[in-house]
């Protein structure tokens, strides 16, 4: 009776344990109890707060990897789409103190025009120009912030207060919470997103226009939800960056901030998403854990972006497939190695088979 | 009278343009008589869209303000030029352009406070050398990148070496603050006196003289380069790596030599942009070429990359558009011209002056 019973909760638990969101949900509820150390003071305030910035960067990262690991869509309007999203929650829950529901309602419509006109753009304009014409639309967007000054607060930079959800104000501990469960949220959406038709449908546009078109996948179709997630992505983390950060400034999302998100999906490996969380880390997460411990870096904090740079060229020459592959090149010369040394260990131990 | 049929032209566009983005592109196969239409209505449309906005700021305020407006135009053509030489060798688009110009007008910077601190030489001989100096730091950097790493890279995809080129970007801005501080610096134009011309009676018109020089300086390394293109060996290996690369090593042109010299040729001709761009009421800073770069980028866009004529007409086009827009709204200018721009890339995918490769399977 009891044995049955063992077996039954073993096989749940093997279950559970294999199914592809449990690391995710792991992740999330580890850095739930990192969040708790931060508030009893056993892990230092800072050191938390570049966390949930790299959480803000990886669900930026996600989304783009959805168009550039997936579609096959360089893009660099990314500084933009974020930016717009920090003014959506600025301008309306913070200047207009409106309710945070009107916000999202707001800003979510504002992302799905927006990607949809970008995903128009790229049924016309294809390959290299892409990038330069979403360059374009991008320094658009941020001559609007700089000019719109009744929205952004123009080149002073836009401050955010406390904001009401509910009727009541929402206090960080809500927000720094909220960063977590929208990032698990996202991770899962985009697993979702890539094992499904979709997910295939966007794989088989990438490696080529035609052939996915005469197996009778609508490229506008899918072009446009490609722009459209990313667009959303990109958004959603603009909402959570000024709520963690409360302030933006147009200055940040210039060409920069997009080729470091690149830098991050290229460099981690555009295709998988530990690979992601893996190169937000390196681009983002040990310039502001690390590095900017080092003297030296403090002095020059640019001199970063030549680690991002130098890795960018080097994994696009020699590593196309990013980081992540080579760790698991790495993961599997180890196994392998483990599984030499015990067959000779049995060898030795044993003797020869005859 | 014209008003009138100026403004009929342009709902003639207007209206195609419409028709052609909703409706004309659905079809698999686009007619002949479609492309002929659309080419002889963008044309017109631009021209006449131009001459009302003309008749609108009166012709001798659109000539003032296209001369003081010159000296970025020819930096525009300078560095949209290199863009496209690059595009035609190693079939990329080069996002460094502008930050390996940046490189050139610093050290150019740094060269003047170190002749006027160490040496007697009056001002236009100091600055010639400080900008022959931009010209070969851009050069050599130029060289040194495409024989260290595009010489690697010749079979990746073109959207892969266009990543490499963002990645050298973000170390050259690293770079720049280590090597040349974090001050911004500043570049003397070669004089501040300007010249006036007398159309006629009421109209004189003022020209500065850093304006004229940059004019000169920029059709003098234009002709040099389109002769050098026609005429020189060099040229000829230019042209014949553009179409097409491996048969052109086939036939005993040294393709490495030639791809190397591009890139340098390329480098040089930002170097002096962003040496000529830099008195323009900015100072240097790592990113002061950014709008330049974004500008020049569209133009090539807007022009076509299959020829060298059709960017340079793209530049033309951009800075009048912002000539023009400045004078109506001087806050939103930018804006109005990328839109602008994109509006007639969308009409034209290939650009004003493309020709479409067939691509065999």
């Amino acid at each position: 009776m009891l044995g049955t019973f063992w077996k039954e909760v073993r096989g749940t638990l093997s279950r559970v344990v294999k199914h592809p969101y449990f690391g995710f949900i792991l992740l999330g509820v580890a850095l739930l109890i990192v969040r708790r150390f931060a508030e009893l003071g056993m892990v230092s305030p800072s050191l938390y707060k570049s966390i949930s910035s790299m959480m803000i960067y990886s669900i930026i990262a996600l989304g783009f990897s959805l168009l550039l690991g997936y579609a096959g869509l360089a893009s660099l309007g990314t500084a933009g789409f974020v930016g717009l999203g920090t003014y959506f929650i600025g301008h309306f829950s913070g200047t207009l103190q409106k309710p945070f529901g009107i916000t999202l309602l707001v800003a979510l419509g504002g992302a799905i025009v927006l990607g949809a006109v970008v995903g128009f753009v790229s049924l016309r304009i294809e390959g290299m120009y892409l990038a330069i014409i979403t360059l374009g639309l991008s320094e658009i967007l941020k001559e609007v912030f700089k000019s719109f000054t009744a929205f952004t607060n123009g080149v002073t930079g836009l401050t955010f207060r406390n904001f009401m959800m509910f009727g009541k104000p929402v206090p960080d501990a809500a927000v720094d919470q909220a960063i977590i469960l929208v990032f698990v949220l996202v991770i899962i959406a985009t697993l979702n997103i890539i094992n499904s038709p979709t997910g295939r449908a966007l794989l088989a546009m990438k490696n080529s226009d035609s052939a996915a078109q005469s197996m009778g996948i609508g490229l506008m179709k899918y072009r446009l939800l490609a722009f459209v997630l990313a667009t959303v992505y990109a958004v959603i983390a603009g909402l959570l960056y000024m709520a963690d950060i409360k302030f933006s400034i147009p200055g940040t999302w210039s060409l920069d901030f997009s080729l470091n998100i690149l830098a991050a999906v290229v460099v981690g490996g555009a295709q998988s998403i530990l690979g992601i969380l893996l190169g937000v880390f390196m681009i983002f997460g040990l310039n502001m854990t690390v590095l900017q411990n080092i003297p030296f870096f403090r002095q020059y904090p640019d001199a970063t972006w030549i680690l991002s740079g130098v890795l960018i060229i080097l994994v696009t020459m020699f590593y196309p497939g990013g980081l992540i592959r080579l760790l698991q090149a790495l993961r599997l010369k180890i196994i392998l190695l483990v599984r030499n040394l015990r067959k000779r260990w049995r060898k030795y131990r044993y003797g020869e088979d005859d | 009278m014209f008003e009138k049929l100026m403004w009929v032209l342009v709902s003639f566009f207007v209206v195609y343009f419409a028709l052609d983005l909703l409706w004309f592109r659905k079809r698999a196969k686009r007619p002949i008589y479609q492309q002929r239409l659309i080419n002889i209505l963008l044309p017109i449309g631009i021209l006449a869209g131009l001459g009302i906005a003309i008749k609108e700021m009166t012709v001798y305020l659109f000539l003032q303000i296209f001369l003081l407006n010159i000296a970025e135009l020819c930096v525009l053509i300078l560095a949209t030029t290199g863009i496209v030489l690059i595009f035609k060798t190693s079939v990329t688009t080069n996002f460094a352009q502008g930050t390996i110009a940046t490189v050139g007008a610093f050290t150019a910077a740094k060269l003047v406070i170190y002749l006027t601190k160490n040496t007697a030489l009056t001002m236009v001989p100091k600055l010639a050398l400080a900008m022959v100096a931009s010209a070969l730091t851009s050069f050599l950097i130029g060289l040194f990148v495409d024989t260290v790493i595009f010489r690697r890279s010749k079979y990746l995809s073109s959207v892969g070496k266009q990543m490499i080129t963002m990645g050298l970007v973000l170390v050259l801005l690293g770079l720049m603050p280590l090597i040349f501080g974090l001050l911004p610096l500043t570049i003397e134009q070669f004089s501040y006196d300007g010249k006036m011309i007398q159309l006629t009676e009421e109209m004189i018109l003022y020209v500065p003289d850093h304006n004229i020089l940059t004019a000169i300086i920029t059709v003098s390394m234009l002709t040099v380069l389109f002769l050098a293109l026609r005429f020189t060996k060099w040229g000829l290996g230019v042209r014949a790596t553009a179409s097409n690369e491996t048969v052109a090593g086939m036939m005993g042109v040294n393709t490495r030599l030639i791809t190397a010299l591009s890139w340098g040729i390329a480098g040089a001709f930002g170097g002096v942009a962003a040496y000529l761009y830099a008195p323009l009421g900015t100072q240097v800073t790592v990113s002061f070429m950014t709008s330049v770069q974004v500008n020049s980028f569209l133009a090539s866009v807007l022009g076509g990359f299959s020829s060298f004529g059709g960017p340079i007409v793209g530049a033309l086009l951009i800075n009048l558009f912002a000539s023009i827009s400045s004078f109506f709204n001087s806050v939103w200018t930018s804006v109005i011209v990328y839109a602008l721009v994109l509006i007639l890339v969308m009409a034209k995918p290939l650009g004003l002056f493309g020709k479409k490769t067939a691509k065999k399977v």
